[in-house]
C-alpha cells in the first residue's frame, strides 16, 4: 500500500531593523528511506536568495540560504511531495524479553555501536530523584515494555502548547506534567535510555487528518533500537506506533541535533518568527 | 681567571634536592655548558641588567605580547625572556624527537580509530566512557576521512626532566598548541643581544618551522586541487596568541583571516577580497572546535564560518588540526598513552608517562582523596594551567575545598605525583643575579602522510616565581632560547 502526501512548510521572519547579512539552514526535507520516496521539492523565498542543498554534520539534507541584499522581512515556503509505503499489519511483533535483551546490551560491542543513543544529553537527562517514574517489567518483551512506556508517557503528560520551549529540562517537565511533542519525546527517550534501550529523537511531519495531537508545526517522536526489528518509531504524544501518518525528516540525540531552522543573522533589535506546516494526503490505490 | 669567570654565578645557590641542568651531581659545570659558562662568566652583572632591559623592550616594540584571561585590567604583557639559553645535546635530543614523533603518530591512529571502527574501545583497552564523556568528542566526526588520514597535524608535547634525569611527558596538546613563535623570536632576541655565543656551538636553526608548516598544509590539500590556497584563521586580535597567528601567516606568506572574512557557498569556502571571492582550500585554524561553525556547533559563535563543517565533511576544504582532536588531549586519555602506543605501533613508549590516578575509578579516587598533599590535581579538560592544585602548597582549608570539588565530579579530575621539574640558572630581575628556576620543554611536531618533523629547539618555559612548578605563560612563566646541538 502507499499514500501520497503534500507537505507545505512556511516560515515568516520580521526584523525590527535592516538585516545586512544572513545565513539560514532548514532541516525540513523528508528523508528518503525504505518507506519514504521523495518525489519533488519546491523551495522559494521572498527575496530570491539562491537555495543551496547541503548535508549537515549528521548526514541529513538541508537547504541553506545566504542573503546579501538588505531586508526587514523574509518568508520561506517549501513544498514536498512524498510517497509513503506501508503494510497493513497490526500484529504485535515478537521481540526478546528484557532479560534476554540485557545480556546482549551488556556486551562492549553493543555499547560501542549504540553509545550515541544511550548517552544522556542536556534534554534527555532525568535527575536521580525522578528515575523511578516508570519501571520496565523484566518478564515482558522489549516491544511490550516500550508500548507500555508510550502509553504511560501519553497519560503522564498533558498536551499543552506554549508552556515549554526548546530549553525546558525534563526536571521541570516531569514536575509540571505538561508539554508538547518534543517534551513527550524527550521523556520517552530518557526513560528508554535509562533502561538500556537506545533511543533517538525524530523530527518530521504528522498527518493530522485523523485528529492527532501536534498542531500545525513540525512533529517529534522517538525511535528505539530493538534487536530483530531495528529502529522502531513510537509516538508518545498520540500513544501510537509511528506509521504511515509519520513523515520523517531527521533523527538525533535530542532536539538540538534536529532543530528545523537555524540562522546566523547580522542585525540588531528584535525579531518575530512564525512557522506553519500542513500535510495533505491523497490515498492511492494499492500499487502491487 | 677562574674567579672572574665565576663572578656572575658566585651567588648561585644549588639546592641538592633538585636536578640542575647545567651542574652535575658533584657541582661541576657539565661539559656541554662549559663554553657558554665561560663566555657568560666574562660579563659583569651590570652587562646583564642592560642586555636584559634591551631584550625586553625589543619584544614590546615588535608587539610580541599576550594577554592573561580572567584579570580585571587586561594588559598586554611580554612573555619574559631569559638570556641564558638551555642546551640539549644531540643524543638527548634524539630521544625527545623520536618520542615526540611516536606519540603524534600513535595519537593520530587513535583518533582515526575512535572516529571509525573504535577497535581500541571494543577491546576495552581504553574505556568507552572516557571518550564519549569528553566534551571534545564530536559525534559529527564519525566516519569522516580527513585528507591524508591526518588529524593532529600539529602537536605540542610538554616534556620535563625529573630528578632521576629522565624525560617525562606531562601532556600532549593537539588542539591548537601555541608557543612556536616564541621559539623563533627567542632565538632572534638572543642573537641580537649576544651574537658571539653562537660562534662556539653548532646549533640547529629554528627558522625553518614556517616552511615545514606550509609544506604540510599544502600536502593535505583536498582532492583535485592543484596548488592549494592556504590561510590562517584567528579568533582576532583579542586572543592571547594573536601575535603568533599573525607571525605564522606572515612567515608562511599566506593570508591571516577572521571568520567574517570567509563564507561558504555550495559547500566551498571563499575568502572575500577586493578582487572578488577567492576559493580557500586549507585552513590552519587557531579557533576552537566549538566556535568553528555556528550551524553545527555553538550557535552563538561569531568567530566561525556558517557552513564550514559541511564543506569540510564533503572534502572541499581541509582543517588543521581536524575537528574533534581534543578528545585525545584530554588529560584522562593521556594516562592511557603507553597502551595507545603499544596498541597502534607495537612499540614501547620512548618517552615516559607520569603515573596518573583516575578519580573516576573508585579505588584510585580513595587514594587521591587521602593523599591530596602529595599530589598534583588537574581538571581533565582545561588548558593553560588553569584549575591545577599542587598538594604540598595548599592550606588545610584549600585541601578540603579540592576534596569537595573532586567528590562532586570525579570524572573531571586526575592526579599525579608531584614531579620535580629540573632547574636551570635563570637571570632574575629583582635580585639581579642568577637563580635556579624550574623549566619544562614544549616540542612542536608536524605530522603529514609522508612527513614527520620536530622543530629542533622547542620552547623551554621557566617558572619565574621561586619554587613554582607551573610554567605556563598565563601563570607568570617566562621562556628561554633552546639550543639543540648538531652531531
Amino acid at each position: 500500500m502507499s499514500k501520497e502526501y503534500t507537505v507545505t512548510y512556511t516560515a515568516e521572519n520580521t526584523y525590527e531593523n535592516w538585516v545586512d547579512d544572513a545565513f539560514w539552514q532548514f532541516l525540513i526535507i523528508p528523508e528518503e528511506n525504505e518507506t519514504q520516496d521523495l518525489v519533488s521539492i519546491d523551495f522559494t523565498n521572498s527575496i530570491h536568495a539562491i537555495n543551496q542543498f547541503s548535508i549537515n554534520g549528521y548526514g541529513f539534507n538541508t537547504i541553506r540560504l545566504h542573503t546579501r541584499k538588505k531586508f526587514k522581512e523574509i518568508s520561506f515556503k517549501a513544498t514536498f511531495k512524498i510517497i509513503k509505503s506501508f503494510q497493513d499489519n497490526t500484529r504485535t511483533p515478537s521481540t526478546p524479553s528484557m532479560e534476554e535483551y540485557s545480556r546482549l546490551a551488556s556486551t562492549t560491542d553493543f555499547k560501542v555501536d549504540f553509545e550515541k543513543y544511550l548517552r544522556e544529553t542536556r534534554l534527555t537527562s532525568i535527575p536521580n530523584s525522578k528515575t523511578g517514574l516508570f519501571e520496565f517489567i523484566p518478564s515482558l518483551s522489549i516491544y511490550e515494555n516500550l508500548l507500555a512506556l508510550n502509553n504511560w508517557t501519553y497519560i503522564y503528560l498533558q498536551y499543552t502548547a506554549g508552556v515549554t520551549d526548546v530549553n525546558t529540562t525534563l526536571d521541570e517537565i516531569i514536575d509540571k506534567k505538561h508539554g508538547v511533542c518534543q517534551d513527550f519525546t524527550h521523556l520517552f527517550c530518557a526513560i528508554s535510555k535509562l533502561n538500556g534501550i537506545p533511543a533517538r529523537y525524530v523530527s518530521g511531519y504528522l498527518n493530522h487528518e485523523s485528529g492527532f495531537f501536534g498542531d500545525s508545526q513540525m512533529h517529534a517522536w522517538a525511535e528505539t533500537y530493538i534487536p530483530s526489528l531495528g529502529w522502531v518509531g513510537f509516538d508518545p504524544t498520540n500513544n501510537i506506533v509511528a506509521d504511515h501518518n509519520h513523515i520523517k525528516v531527521s533523527h538525533g540525540k535530542d532536539y538540538d541535533d534536529c532543530s528545523p531552522l537555524k540562522g546566523v543573522i547580522y542585525t540588531q533589535g528584535s525579531n518575530k518568527t512564525s512557522h506553519s506546516v500542513s500535510v495533505v494526503s491523497q490515498q492511492k490505490a494499492a500499487q502491487q | 681567571m677562574t674567579n672572574i669567570k665565576n663572578q656572575i654565578f658566585s651567588s648561585y645557590q644549588k639546592n641538592p634536592d633538585l636536578y640542575d641542568e647545567i651542574y652535575d651531581d658533584e657541582g661541576k659545570v657539565k661539559a656541554v655548558y662549559q663554553k657558554l659558562f665561560d663566555i657568560y662568566g666574562g660579563h659583569s652583572i651590570q652587562d646583564y641588567v642592560n642586555l636584559n632591559s634591551k631584550a625586553k623592550s625589543s619584544f614590546f616594540n615588535q608587539g610580541i605580547t599576550f594577554q592573561v584571561y580572567g584579570e580585571d585590567n587586561v594588559q598586554e604583557k611580554i612573555f619574559p625572556f631569559d638570556l641564558f639559553p638551555r642546551i640539549i645535546d644531540y643524543d638527548e635530543w634524539e630521544i625527545i624527537e623520536k618520542g615526540s614523533i611516536q606519540r603524534s603518530k600513535a595519537l593520530n591512529l587513535f583518533l582515526w580509530d575512535i572516529y571509525h571502527d573504535k577497535n581500541i574501545l571494543r577491546e576495552n583497552i581504553v574505556p568507552l566512557e572516557l571518550i564519549t564523556s569528553s566534551v571534545n568528542y564530536l559525534d559529527q566526526m564519525n566516519g569522516i576521512d580527513p585528507p591524508g588520514g591526518i588529524y593532529n597535524h600539529i602537536s605540542g608535547t610538554d616534556i620535563i626532566k625529573h630528578k632521576d634525569g629522565k624525560y617525562y611527558v606531562l601532556e600532549d596538546n593537539i588542539r591548537c598548541p601555541s608557543g612556536v613563535s616564541y621559539v623563533i623570536c627567542n632565538r632572534t632576541a638572543l642573537k641580537r643581544a649576544l651574537f658571539g655565543v653562537f660562534n662556539h656551538y653548532k646549533t640547529h636553526t629554528v627558522t625553518n618551522y614556517a616552511e615545514n608548516l606550509l609544506d604540510l598544509l599544502e600536502s593535505v590539500k583536498p582532492k583535485g586541487v592543484d596548488i592549494p590556497n592556504c590561510v590562517v584563521i584567528t579568533p582576532g586580535m583579542y586572543n592571547s596568541a594573536f601575535y603568533e597567528h599573525s607571525y605564522l601567516a606572515k612567515t608562511m606568506g599566506v593570508e591571516l583571516v577572521e571568520g567574517r572574512d570567509l563564507f561558504v557557498e555550495n559547500d566551498f569556502v571563499y575568502m572575500k577580497t577586493i578582487q572578488g571571492p577567492e576559493k580557500v582550500d586549507v585552513i590552519y585554524r587557531r579557533i576552537d572546535d566549538s566556535f568553528l561553525d555556528p550551524l553545527e556547533f555553538r550557535p552563538d559563535s561569531a568567530l566561525g564560518v556558517p557552513g564550514l563543517f559541511s564543506a569540510y565533511k564533503k572534502g572541499n576544504v581541509t582543517l588543521a588540526n581536524a575537528p574533534g582532536t581534543g578528545v585525545a588531549d584530554d588529560k584522562a586519555v593521556y594516562t592511557y598513552m603507553p597502551e595507545i602506543i603499544r596498541y597502534y605501533l607495537g612499540e614501547e613508549p620512548i618517552l615516559n608517562n607520569v603515573h596518573t590516578y583516575h578519580c573516576s575509578r573508585p579505588s584510585e579516587l580513595e587514594y587521591v582523596l587521602d593523599n591530596i598533599k602529595d599530589l598534583v590535581i588537574k581538571p581533565v579538560d582545561e588548558a593553560g594551567g588553569y584549575g591545577i592544585s599542587i598538594g604540598d602548597s595548599l592550606s588545610k582549608e584549600e585541601i578540603e575545598k579540592v576534596r569537595k570539588q573532586i567528590k562532586e565530579c570525579p570524572r573531571k579530575y586526575v592526579a599525579q605525583p608531584i614531579m620535580s621539574l629540573s632547574v636551570h640558572p635563570t637571570y632574575i630581575d629583582k635580585s639581579e643575579s642568577f637563580e635556579q628556576r624550574h623549566v619544562d620543554l614544549r616540542t612542536f611536531t608536524i605530522l603529514g602522510e609522508d612527513k614527520q618533523f620536530v622543530l629542533k629547539g622547542g620552547l623551554t618555559r621557566v617558572a619565574l616565581k621561586k619554587g613554582n612548578l607551573i610554567v605556563n605563560s598565563s601563570q607568570g612563566g617566562g621562556s628561554k632560547d633552546t639550543w639543540v646541538l648538531k652531531k
